[in-house]
This record gives structure tokens, sequence and C-alpha cells, in this order.
């Protein structure tokens, strides 16, 4: 299973009109969430979604935006922890609109997981495990001396 | 003794229980041997124990009178939970965006 999460959707619209449900704080709010998102390079925003605390998630998601190309692209950054200063997820969120049949077609691509913290077990099993369980042994035990040490 | 069931998130996130994996990465071993690596009671390594076997991560085969523990994937499924949780959130919200541009805005 690739470690990428990803849906194309048709809009009788044009780019334009969805951009702006992308890019708008106010639009944004009627159908993903609040947010004091800004359409601006290395703006940084926040997003709150439900606590999930059988994954350690304490409902805050840090965003950033990594690219913004006008009616064609946007990407932030996704990232999450447990709510103690420290992050144990790291995506990417990527919004492409790309015109189609006098429409829009929209294409989210959130990707590029870094599972972070003593999550680096499982991030290291998406590779094909046994064969990273040997790197990630060495990894773990960095983590942990380092711990101790501090 | 019942165990509280945790998932593989909380399983992973005992220190102890993350050094029983890399023990038990590198070769399979018995409950006594893995014991012998932690300097904590012999029920208290039984509890990790029966955690990892609980939530997946080890299969435990009894060879004479010996128990060994052996790695087994399914436990390190997790890691799909969040891109399930991530696919289930937006495919959620993608649905009051469609809902939301193709019912108020006129075409």
């Amino acid at each position: 299973m690739a470690a990428s999460i990803k849906h194309e959707l048709f809009f009788p619209h044009p780019p334009a009109a969805v951009w702006e449900y992308l890019t708008n704080a106010e639009l944004m709010e009627l159908w993903l969430m609040k947010s004091d998102f800004q359409p601006v390079l290395g703006h940084e925003f926040q997003f709150r979604i439900g606590p999930k605390p059988a994954l350690d998630f304490d409902g805050i998601v840090y965003c950033k935006v990594l690219e913004i190309v006008p009616f064609k692209k946007l990407s932030y950054s996704w990232k999450l922890g447990p709510g103690d200063g420290t992050l144990n997820v790291d995506s990417v969120v990527r919004w492409e609109l790309q015109p189609k049949d006098n429409g829009t077609e929209l294409i989210l691509d959130h990707g590029n997981f870094v599972i972070l913290e003593n999550m680096g077990m499982f991030n290291a099993m998406t590779e094909g495990w046994l064969s990273n369980m040997r790197k990630m042994a060495a990894r773990l035990n960095d983590i942990t001396h380092g711990t101790t040490n501090a | 003794m019942a165990q509280p069931t945790l998932d593989a998130f909380q399983v992973i996130a005992d220190p102890s229980r993350r050094q029983m994996l890399m023990l038990l990465s590198k070769e399979s071993r018995t409950i006594n041997n893995l014991a012998d690596n932690f300097d904590m009671s012999r029920p208290a390594v039984s509890k990790h124990i029966k955690i990892l076997y609980g939530a997946g991560f080890i299969s435990i085969q009894d060879i004479g009178r010996e128990r060994h523990c052996t790695l087994k994937q399914d436990g390190f499924n997790a890691l799909h939970e969040w891109l399930k949780y991530f696919d289930q959130f937006w495919t959620a919200k993608l649905k009051n965006l469609e809902n939301l541009l193709n019912n108020k805005l006129p075409n």
C-alpha cells in the first residue's frame, strides 16, 4: 500500500471558482474547517479537527503553505502530534486543479508521510519491513540513548 | 488477569516493548531469554509479552517446556490506520465540497 492518499473530483465550474473554495478561509470553513489560512507562501496556519487519542493525536494540524500557483496548485505541510509539543506525523497535502471539459478536475494528494519519534518503526514498515528492521533498530537505539542522556 | 486492549500505537509507545520488538527482530527468543535482557520482574515481562501478543506484534509457540516468541507483521499495519483515518477524513470533506459547489454555485 502506497503511503499516499489520492482523490480526484470533477467540478462543472472553472478553476477560479474551485480555487476560491481552497484558498478563502471563510469558504474553506464551509466544507473543510475553520482555520487562519492565508494564500501566502510560507504562511503558517492551523486546522482543528477531532482529537484521536487512539492515534495519539490531539486534533490540531499544523500547516505551512509550501507552494502556491493561483488557480493551479496549492500545497501545505500537514503535521500533528499528541499535544505535548512534539510532532509524530509529518506529511504534505497537495491540491492540483486542471481545466477539463468546461470544468475543473481537482486532484488531492496527501502524502510524504513521515512518522516521527516513537512512530519511526511504522515508517520503516511501509517499505518492506524485515530488511528495514535492522536499520530501524539502530535508529531506535539512538533515540533511546538520546532520551536517556537528556 | 485481563489485559487492557491497547492499539498498536499505545503498544509501541512503551520503551520496554520497543526493546523487546527489536530483540525479536534479530531472532526468535524464548520468554525466559527475553526476560534476561530486562531489569524487571518476570510478571512485568509477561505483562508486556501479553500486550505484544494481544496486539498482533508477536506470536507465541510452545516448544517443549519453553515458550518461543516470534515477530509477526500484523501489528505493524497500524501505519495504515493513519492513512485510513485521513482517507476517510478527506472523503467526507470532499463530499462537502462537492455538495457545496454543485448545489450552490450556478454552472
